[in-house]
Parts: structure tokens; sequence; C-alpha cells
């Protein structure tokens, strides 16, 4: 498989899941407001938590789309081949957020 | 993932799928046991068996995408498991829908690395809703839209769970001779309910059986007297 094929598979599974990781950032954004931390300062304990959300996101994938990995695996892709692009860039874009955020609100 | 590193047959000489070892116990009841599976290039393979004997578990052990203790997959005589992440190696069409409810058939098709003008031109309705999304398709469309894109992808072996399911009978026969067309270059394996349509078509009959896989020697006579068909 050539990288166009495993950055579009990657495109794709994240585009299902979007929502749901969609979901786990705005609660941690939620809760910080209902807190009193806003802004949410960016630091390792807001990554963590990111980073905490992602095995409840693939348990609710898993239920909600159990068939999904069929086609993935028809690319010769694992789960961890779609998994792992999909935890880095949903926090890098998270943290990103977070930050951006910070600034505007500085 | 690793490219296809099976060894090479002789020139001339097809490749050879096999897959033995295969033991599975669901609580107290054996699944399978004592299984031996041989597919080469240039054969259709049919597997057949009651519901529930373990015909999806099977073929789904031997993609790799269940792992099975002591299970041995070996193309050429080499070891693949999980055989799926062997790219050019095999592919497989489950039960359930394969392509993603978003995307289109043309897109579907990319990503498969299949030329879907190819693949669809024995059947040119399926060729007119290319850009509709896999979703927005019947169920028989789908099927056979999914069982195609399968089939001609770049790959030895093609494993099929129930392909003609849903599939209308007037496109059975044609999906039929392109099986029979394709086999020259992939060996494919199938298990499909519509026995009449799989003993017309392979080369090879295997009966699962209270976990036992049995090779058929004549299979219309086997499957009659064991009470699979009538007449």
């Amino acid at each position: 498989m050539n990288f166009a094929v495993y950055r579009r598979a990657v495109g794709l599974f994240y585009q299902r899941l979007l929502p749901l990781t969609s979901l786990g950032s705005g609660l941690i954004l939620g809760s910080a407001v209902l807190f009193g931390n806003w802004p949410l300062p960016l630091n390792a304990s807001v990554v963590l938590m990111k980073l905490s959300t992602f095995p409840l996101i693939w348990y609710v994938g898993q239920r909600t789309w159990p068939d999904q990995h069929w086609f993935y695996r028809n690319l010769h892709l694992a789960q961890w081949q779609l998994w792992a692009p999909l935890v880095v860039f949903d926090t890098v874009g998270f943290a990103m957020l977070v930050g951006l955020i910070h600034q505007l609100a500085a | 993932m690793p490219a296809c590193a099976t060894s090479v047959p002789a020139p001339g000489a097809p490749h050879v799928l096999e897959a033995d070892g295969i033991q599975l116990k669901l609580g107290n009841r054996v699944l399978l046991s004592d299984v031996y599976l041989r597919v080469q290039t240039g054969q259709v393979v049919g597997l057949l068996g009651r519901n529930g004997c373990g015909k999806s578990t099977l073929l789904q052990t031997v993609f790799g995408a269940r792992p099975v203790a002591d299970a041995s997959v070996r193309v050429n005589g080499r070891r693949v498991v999980p055989a799926y992440r062997q790219l050019g190696l095999l592919n497989y069409l489950p039960q359930v829908p394969l392509l993603p409810s978003q995307l289109t058939v043309a897109a579907a098709a990319r990503l498969l690395e299949v030329d879907a003008a190819a693949a669809l031109r024995n059947f040119p309705e399926l060729l007119a809703q290319k850009n509709q999304r896999a979703g927005e398709l019947s169920g028989g469309t789908a099927r056979l839209v999914e069982v195609l894109l399968l089939l001609h992808a770049n790959t030895q072996f093609t494993l099929l769970d129930e392909p003609f399911t849903g599939v209308m009978p007037v496109h059975l026969e044609t999906l039929a001779e392109v099986m029979s067309h394709l086999k020259t270059r992939k060996g494919l394996l199938l298990t499909d309910h519509r026995y009449e349509e799989v003993l017309a078509l392979c080369d090879v009959v295997y009966l699962l059986h209270d976990g036992r896989l049995e090779l058929l020697a004549n299979p219309r006579e086997g499957l009659r007297n064991r009470g699979y068909i009538s007449g």
C-alpha cells in the first residue's frame, strides 16, 4: 500500500470517529468552565486528560460500528495503524485549540 | 506493513494457501478441530456446512482477524499469520456490509487500488452508480459491488463469506462467470447457502461438520447422502 492510500484510510477512519473525539474535547473544555478553571492552561495534566478519553472512544466506536475494521483489514491495516495517527492528530489538535484559547483569553 | 513475503513457487506452479492446527471451543462446544484446508490459485474452493457450524470463524481465522493459538496459515509453505497484513496476499468479504457507508463506490475502489470501471464492466447498471455512497445502495447491489471489488483487487487469494446473499438471480450467473474467469489468476475460497450455485462453480468442496472439515470426493453425492441437498 502506498502512503497516499494509507493517508486516505486514516482520514476516513478519523472522519467517522470525529464526533466522538470532539465530544471528548468538548467535555474537557466544558468541565474547565464549570469548575472555574477557564481559560484552561496547556499543561501535561490537560494532555493526559485528553488521552484518557480515547479508551472510552475506542469502546463506544467498537459498540457503535463493530464491523468497521473489516474494510481496513482489506487494506492490510491493523487497528493500531489507524488508532496511532488518530490519537496523535486529535491530541495535537486539541492542544493547539487549548493554547489558542488561552492566548486569546490572556 | 510487510509486503507479501511468501516463497515463490516454481514458474507456472500455483500459489498454495494452507491452514491447519485450527482448534476452537465456544464454552464446552468444539467449534473447529483438526481442520486442514488447502486452496491454490486457479481453483474455486467451496466451504459448506450448516448455520453456526463455524464456516465464518474458519474464514476469519485464515484471514488472520481472529487469533487462534496453534493456528498455522501458510502460503507456499511459509507461515503468514496474520495473513491480512501481507500486501497482495488475500482479502476477505465478511457476512456484514464491508464498505463504509459514507464512501462512494469509486472512492472505495481507489482505496482498494481497483479499477472500478473494469471491475463493474459486466454490470452496466452498477457502473452508473459508482459515484453513489455505499450506504445509499440497496443491500443486494452493495453486496455485488463488494464482491466485484474484492475479486478484482490484486491479491493471490479471495475469501468470500456468503457472496451471493441478496444478489439478484439475474446477476448470479454473470457473477459466477466473473469468478470462473478470475480464478485463472487467483484462488477463491467461498461459503454460501446457495448450494447449487456453489457446486456448479467449485473445483473442490469441503464440508464442515461437527467441527471437522471433510474434503468431498464427490460433492453432490456426499451432500445428498448427508442430507444437505435432496434429489
